[in-house]
């Protein structure tokens, strides 16, 4: 009895428990054509890595992050020279330091964030699988590319410490849901 | 479906008939198509509810292949008399 009533459960019914079951089967519904070209277009790549790049940058610059990361940083290497400005023409030279660097940390990290979203989308949808793999890649490809200045040696070393990164990221975030 | 236009000799029962042995084979055909996509692609490891893209992509590649040979296979059995092995 028990494997009927499991068996002619549709998927939107809830079995009830002792009492007698009113069976409201609902027919299942296919997805429309608007819906389906709704979900099609976040399963574009460019789409996802546009969205996540800009989201770097709001989550960077709309939290704060930007203001502090541009305070921290600016404030190690800022040339105090007090006898050229007064103590007000110091500040806005200061604030204004800030936020030069502010922005271009932003930028860096806007394009890592696409980069990264980019060749992990490509890459998942090549291998038709939801892996580790991916992200090992993609982290590679990353770090590879944002220290390709330092030669060979060091798009290595920033392709293997990015995808350790991205890795130690993704696990902890899948611990948590 | 063809068989309710031709004249005589096909009777409301036989159209009947037909046409629930087609539904029957439908039906047959959804169900073992998605359960061999669902099971070739999926991870029995729900981890969300949400299909991600890997999973969407091999969908979308097994629905594919796996209608396309039915259709080779069902011209393939409708036109030979014998098989061809």
């Amino acid at each position: 009895m028990a494997a009927s009533n499991s068996e002619n459960d549709s998927k939107n019914e809830i079995p009830s428990s002792s009492e007698a079951e009113q069976p409201q089967f609902q027919a299942i519904r296919m997805p429309t054509m608007e819906e389906i070209r709704a979900q099609e277009v976040w399963n574009n790549c460019a789409v996802r890595s546009v969205v996540s790049g800009v989201m770097v940058v709001v989550i960077f610059a709309g939290g704060g992050l930007g203001f502090f990361m541009g305070m921290f940083l600016g404030a190690l290497d800022n040339p105090i020279m007090q006898d050229e400005m007064t103590g007000r023409q110091q500040f806005v030279y200061n604030v204004k330091q800030m936020g030069r660097r502010s922005l271009s940390s932003a930028k860096a990290f806007a394009v890592m964030g696409l980069v990264f979203s980019a060749v992990e989308c490509v890459v998942e949808k090549a291998r038709a699988k939801h892996d580790t793999t991916n992200t090992v890649v993609a982290g590679c490809v990353t770090g590879g590319t944002m220290s390709a200045r330092g030669g060979p040696k060091a798009a290595c070393a920033g392709c293997a410490g990015f995808a350790a990164f991205s890795v130690l990221i993704e696990k902890f975030f899948d611990r948590h849901t | 479906m063809a068989a309710n236009n031709t004249p005589a000799g096909i009777n409301k029962e036989q159209a009947f008939g037909m046409a629930e042995t087609e539904m029957e084979y439908r039906v047959e055909l959804f169900n073992r198509l998605t359960q061999t996509c669902f099971n070739k692609c999926v991870d029995k490891r729900y981890k969300e509810s949400e299909l991600n893209m890997g999973e969407n992509t091999c969908i979308d590649r097994c629905v594919s292949k796996y209608w396309q040979v039915n259709g080779i296979i069902g011209q393939m059995l409708n036109a030979g008399g014998q098989p061809p092995m």
